[in-house]
């Protein structure tokens, strides 16, 4: 079947960005970490779950954009700490898509130019939400800009920068926090089934010559999305928590599309110099402070809330130490493919039944899928040793220099006349074993009905996307900082800050540096 | 019989398992069939009429057939093996013969014991360099019903815990209890290393050891170098050793 008119520019532009994807998925997959658990049957979700992102993903995000546009997602983004960052929007959207597509292809199930049209979408959105979200850095990805994620404009890192605590090793604030972020990665990686996609790593910025900062963001940790949290998370108060720290004598020479870093020297406890503490999601006004208001308070409430993260924990852990390898794949395969969910979320139009279940098209090639097969095909996938991935002799692949191509780029060829297919059609009815989820969200405004949540999504306008301020981007600031439209930007940001409140644009990092420091000699910050 | 866009492949034609090509083999056969039976059309096949030609049915037969020549497939997760134990090859180590059970790595470097009685059993990957080695009494954990039991029981004082998994959730509940840990796979950057580096416990990733029981008195060399993520791209061998003590 072949409809209507597809241009050469549309076809280059999808494969180039088909490419890229193809370059990253393969130097992250062979050099970040290797995938296995004794407790969750890993590699056979991971193949349910591409599945699930191949039949699903171009509806779904249409449905999104008929409420809201990429860029606009990408703008708001930019403003909390959720699962749309580096992991999900950096690589899993484009990658769990093609992942997929190639495993079809390999099996004989699919040609290269089948469902091009969702192929050219899917791309499409994932170009226009990264170049948006990163617009203040001006990279479509980490990888692009050599691993580094700086994303986030002056006014917030200001922020993040002034209202910080000084800890240093021994003391009580650095071993709260210490506590906290070793609990919470625990957590994060059971809640998300094995994966590290509940933890995001950001930045580096430069505090100063010998300091520098990264963003921390722990997500997904309350009653909210996922039905296995409903319950065992009933008593963490919030769903996404962000850690600013501040690291002396380390650089952060790698920051990746995962949202895992390299140092050097290595990152260790004792060079972690100054936290913060903050939550956010689709409702709040930006970054919200959590216990900013003393060291002593921060460092009480890091300890609640490893206590419960711990709890939670423990409790989840036996809860799945109880399932079926069903349940467990049903877990991890939702929990992979919804990586993406929090889209749907910001734009208002969330459904269980869109997100929570597996496609009955996926859903068919579980038989498929035990612990020895599941593993080789998805090594074959992600280094490129499949029959899809093998190209002349005379190329050399990025990274490998093997005659490979991970992931099939359109044939031009459908330019020329040979047929083609539009879409894989829309979302098919799904299903699940896991329980049914409680219609309980936790939010920044409280425990709130899905039918709530979306519709307070859709009202919520917050500040980075209002007309008036929304295009004043970091090059406009550098020249019109002195203007009152620019203060009440800053002001804007500066409103729940400790130290910044009210003091506007006029601010260099040096000047945020000496507050600081003069604050430290008065009062112990 | 019909064929498949893939058959015309210039450069590609199997995978680097036996197991994926025997699957995939069997499935472009079945493909081909169906397309014959409705007689080519591959745009109402390829996102329709497959939906129903090619089900869970069809796949689960593509098992029964690699399963029918004696094939059993390895196993990852423990899970798999417990429901069904007839597909898989068998898991040892994890019930009551764990007492006579030992990872034996072929490329464990051993050695005769030193002078202090300290007997060189393998070599692993530091991942945190610490001022002392660390010294504690090896216990294999390799099962959720181990988990459980020491959740319940508590995790003996000076536990070396020995795992051959990389991930962080089966040791979840109790792996800040552990005095070390030796893990005979991944790498520094696999999950249960982040989670160690976190806790401040001692630990070796993609151990490879020998002859090391339940119950030995072990150290762990890791005042050695932790292994940078250059070693791992460039091959450079930057080992810390383990040895047993004396009882």
């Amino acid at each position: 079947m072949t409809t209507g008119a597809l241009s050469y520019a549309q076809l280059l532009e999808t494969n180039n960005l088909v490419q890229a994807s193809a370059d990253e998925t393969y130097w992250l997959c062979v050099t970040r970490t290797v995938q296995e658990s004794k407790l969750f049957p890993v590699p056979a979700y991971m193949m349910l779950s591409y599945m699930m992102a191949y039949f699903r993903y171009p509806s779904l995000l249409r449905k999104i954009e008929s409420r809201m546009a990429a860029e606009e997602i990408g703008d708001r983004a930019r403003a909390m700490g959720t699962k749309i960052q580096n992991p999900s929007m950096g690589w899993a959207l484009p990658g769990f898509y093609l992942l997929g597509r190639e495993w079809l292809i390999n099996l004989g199930l699919l040609r290269p130019q089948d469902a091009v049209l969702d192929l050219i979408y899917v791309m499409d959105f994932w170009k226009r939400f990264q170049l948006s979200w990163h617009r203040n850095d001006g990279h479509i990805t980490n990888k692009e800009f050599g691993h580094r994620a700086q994303f986030l404009p002056e006014r917030q890192l200001q922020v993040f920068h002034a209202d910080m605590f000084d800890c240093a090793a021994g003391d009580d604030l650095h071993e709260a926090a210490q506590g906290f972020m070793a609990a919470a990665s625990q957590y994060g990686f059971l809640i998300s089934c094995e994966s590290r996609i509940s933890l995001h790593n950001s930045g580096p910025y430069k505090l100063a010559d010998d300091r520098e900062m990264i963003i921390r963001d722990f997500m997904d940790l309350a009653e909210s999305d996922f039905p296995w949290l409903d319950g065992v998370a009933k008593d963490m108060p919030f769903n996404n928590l962000t850690v600013t720290l501040a690291v002396k004598d380390c650089h952060f020479y790698l920051m990746d599309d995962w949202g895992s870093f390299e140092s050097k020297p290595e990152f260790t406890a004792d060079r972690l110099v100054g936290v913060g503490l903050y939550t956010s999601d689709t409702l709040s006004e930006g970054y919200v402070p959590v216990a900013m208001g003393s060291k002593a308070e921060l460092g009480a409430c890091f300890r609640s809330l490893a206590d419960k993260v711990r709890d939670a924990s423990n409790q989840l852990w036996r809860r799945i130490a109880g399932w079926s390898r069903d349940l467990m794949i049903d877990a991890g395969a939702i929990t992979y493919f919804a990586i993406i969910k929090d889209l749907a979320h910001v734009a208002g139009v969330y459904d269980v039944s869109d997100w929570m279940m597996v496609d009955e098209r996926a859903e068919r090639f579980r038989p498929l899928f035990n612990d020895e097969y599941s593993r080789d095909v998805l090594t074959g996938l992600c280094i490129g040793t499949l029959p899809s991935h093998q190209a002349s002799d005379y190329t050399m692949m990025q990274h490998s220099n093997k005659p490979q191509r991970l992931f099939s780029p359109v044939p031009y060829s459908i330019l020329a006349g040979e047929d083609y297919t539009p879409t894989c059609g829309p979302v098919y009815p799904g299903k699940t074993h896991l329980d049914l989820k409680l219609d309980r969200y936790t939010t920044t405004r409280g425990v709130l009905t899905l039918a709530e949540y979306n519709k307070l999504a859709r009202e919520v306008r917050p500040a980075v996307v209002d007309p008036k301020y929304r295009h004043l981007c970091e090059t406009w600031v550098k020249y019109h900082a002195a203007t009152p439209l620019a203060d009440e930007l800053y002001r804007l940001e500066q409103s729940q800050s400790r130290r910044l409140k009210g003091k506007g644009a006029g601010l260099s990092r040096a000047d945020i540096e000496k507050l600081c420091r003069n604050d430290a000699g008065g009062s112990g910050r | 019989m019909a064929r498949l866009y893939v058959d015309s492949d210039k450069y590609g034609d199997q995978s680097a398992s036996a197991v994926v090509d025997a699957y995939h083999g069997t499935i472009k056969d079945l493909i081909r069939r169906r397309l014959d039976e409705i007689g080519g059309d591959w745009a109402s096949f390829v996102f329709d009429k497959s939906y129903d030609l090619i089900g869970a049915r069809e796949f689960a037969d593509v098992e029964k057939t690699l399963l029918s020549t004696g094939h059993r497939f390895d196993w990852s997760a423990m899970i798999s093996v417990r429901e069904r134990p007839g597909i898989y090859k068998s898991a040892t180590g994890v019930g009551e013969d764990l007492a006579d059970f030992s990872f034996e790595h072929a490329e464990a470097i051993t050695a005769p014991p030193d002078a202090e009685g300290r007997e060189q059993r393998g070599i692993g990957d530091n991942v945190v360099r610490y001022a002392s080695n660390l010294i504690g009494i090896a216990r294999y954990i390799r099962s959720s019903d181990r988990v459980l039991d020491l959740l319940s029981k508590g995790v003996p004082p000076d536990t070396v815990a020995i795992i051959d998994d990389s991930g962080g959730t089966l040791t979840a509940p109790i792996l800040e209890r552990f005095k070390g840990v030796i893990c005979a796979g991944g790498t520094v950057r696999s999950h249960l290393g982040i989670l160690t580096r976190e806790y401040g416990i001692p630990c070796v990733m993609n151990a490879k050891i020998s002859g090391i029981r339940e119950g030995d008195p072990v150290e762990i060399e890791c005042t050695a170098a932790a292994k940078t993520a250059e070693a791992y791209q460039q091959g450079i061998e930057m080992t810390a050793r383990v040895w047993r003590l004396k009882k």
